[in-house]
């Protein structure tokens, strides 16, 4: 659905975004993570045909960004929340959908029932008819995914979807994107929120400028930090250690109070031998686990490595 | 370019402006003052020299000097724009709302017609509610002093039918224009007060000029302005770029 073949923004003398290459499919949820000014909301504007590109390609669906006669049908066919709600605070809610329901050339009687869908399904529709300026931030903020959503649109951008709000409206707000991905909608969201991608995102990419890894939040996880296998002994002895050590499948082993912790390429083929091998030397096993990087390791890891170039 | 696009864009500006009591009142104050002082300045000084004059010569004076006072409708036009039309754009960088708003399947032209239209209706219409006062207390005061009333005449035809709503098209683009470079209302009505001069002076020069009758003069005026409207619609087009305006708004 959303293809960019070294998409590349620049400012003058500054690089935004520099050969961005990548590919969401229809209907995934694809979580954007990136420091601040990494290029995210650039890359978003350029895929949304608000700013051009300085060179590369990008498409969305059959259509090509930045070509003048494709950008008024991409325009039509995506929905963009952006990082400021940007409503008519003095427009009550049902009147700033239908602002933009007209906008996007929603017939009136389709408008009307789509934006009786929406606030119904946000908890809104009491309260239509009152200015958004009386609204919670959390409440605008919902309004504001309403509006991206006014017209149906194939693609949906998130930008930054939960940021400012408080945990109970970030829940709303998250629920409701899995709602939409229930839906098959194809939605690129750009987030600070590593904890958040993690749970929603089919597929996650991180960028710095340049596109520093993609793939899905486990095999991010995996990938990065490798696999470390945690054994739990009664106590850990030399007798056990050395044992470990003389491993082959083991690339490195670390103790922590009463845990080996060690590196394995396949836990689930080698931990058999481990354990056999803890057994005989002595040790008393009470647990054997799994431990992963989470995914603010991996990104933290990533970004820094990405700095350090 | 769609004119339903616009007329969408320019009623959703025209529904927050009636919700806006100081811009309501800031774009009334000024044509509904001018349309009591200026029959009360005209028909004072007339009062003044009636005893001088015979009824033909006061009659002529008294067309002379509303005419005159006529004009001063289409500079009204002309300044009223620096108070909607300068908020045109800046207002949505306020609101934060361009994104979404430069996001939608709408051209740069619609944008800016939709802009212009919701600032030159309230303008142009809150003009003629001066005028229209104005018109009335001269003509009161005509009848029973001159036993005939001296306007709409067709200096005022013209004035009130062509001058006044094309001047009040040319402030409003040219304030649409800054609207949409600057990043403050402020800053936009302080250089839209600025551009607006050259059209002031144009218009005080067009009605003291004595070779040339009025009414002639107001047609050529009228036709000047009017390629100057259209010049600079499409000049706003050609310099209104969403990148630029995105991207340059903190």
């Amino acid at each position: 659905m959303i293809e960019t073949e070294n998409l590349t923004r620049k400012f003058g003398n500054l690089t935004a975004v520099e050969d961005l290459t990548l590919k969401v499919d229809e209907g995934e949820v694809f979580g954007f993570l990136g420091p601040n000014a990494a290029g995210k909301t650039t890359t978003v504007r350029m895929l949304c045909c608000l700013i051009a590109k300085t060179s590369g390609k990008a498409r969305i669906g059959d259509y090509e960004v930045g070509s003048e006669a494709d950008c008024l049908a991409i325009r039509k066919m995506v929905g963009i929340l952006p990082e400021n709600v940007g409503l008519y605070d003095s427009l009550s809610a049902y009147r700033n959908l239908d602002f933009y329901g007209r906008l996007y050339e929603v017939p009136a009687q389709k408008r009307q029932e789509n934006i009786e869908r929406l606030l119904k399904l946000l908890g809104i529709w009491d309260r239509r008819e009152d200015a958004v300026g009386t609204f919670s931030k959390g409440t605008k903020q919902k309004i504001a995914i309403a509006r991206a959503l006014i017209h149906d649109p194939q693609v949906l951008f998130l930008d930054e979807p939960t940021a400012n709000l408080d945990p109970e409206a970030s829940k709303t707000v998250r629920d409701f994107i899995l709602d939409l991905k229930k839906e098959k909608h194809t939605i690129f969201m750009n987030t600070h929120n590593l904890d958040e991608a993690g749970r929603i995102c089919d597929r996650i990419a991180i960028l710095k400028t340049k596109l520093i890894a993609v793939g899905s939040p486990e095999d991010l996880e995996r990938g990065t930090a490798g696999r470390k296998t945690v054994v739990h002994l009664e106590s850990v002895t030399d007798p056990v250690l050395a044992a470990v050590k003389k491993l082959s499948v083991v690339k490195n082993v670390r103790t922590s109070e009463n845990k080996l912790i060690i590196d394995m390429d396949n836990p689930e083929k080698d931990n058999p031998q481990l354990v056999r091998a803890v057994v005989k030397a002595g040790g008393e096993v009470q647990f054997v686990t799994e431990l992963r990087s989470s995914l603010e390791d991996v990104y933290l890891k990533l970004v820094r490595e990405a700095e350090a170039q | 370019m769609r004119l339903w696009k616009a007329w969408i864009v320019a009623t959703k500006d025209l529904s927050m402006f009636r919700k806006n009591k100081y811009i309501l009142y800031s774009l009334i104050a000024m044509p509904l003052l001018m349309g009591i002082l200026l029959p009360s300045i005209a028909i004072f000084s007339l009062q003044t020299e009636a005893a001088a004059l015979t009824a033909a010569q006061l009659t002529a004076t008294a067309t002379l000097l509303i005419n005159l006072f006529t004009s001063y409708f289409a500079i009204i036009a002309a300044i009223l724009p620096t108070i909607l039309a300068s908020y045109s754009f800046v207002g949505e960088k306020i609101e934060k709302s361009l994104e979404p708003l430069l996001a939608t399947p709408t051209t740069d032209g619609e944008l800016l017609f939709g802009k212009s239209l919701a600032s030159f209706v309230p303008c142009v219409g809150a003009t003629y509610i001066g005028a229209v006062i104005f018109t009335i207390i001269i003509d009161a005061w005509s009848t029973i002093n001159l036993g005939t009333t001296l306007v709409p005449n067709e200096y005022w035809a013209i004035v009130m039918g062509a001058v006044t709503p094309l001047v009040c098209v040319l402030s409003v683009e040219a304030n649409v224009i800054i609207s949409s470079r600057v990043n403050d209302v402020r800053a936009a009505q302080q250089l839209g007060a600025f551009v607006i001069l050259p059209i002031i002076l144009v218009m005080v020069f067009a009605t003291t000029v004595q070779t040339i009758p009025l009414v002639t003069m107001a047609l050529i005026l009228s036709g000047a302005i009017a390629i100057a409207d259209v010049a600079l619609f499409y000049l706003s087009k050609a310099t209104f770029q969403r990148e630029e305006i995105l991207t340059k708004w903190r």
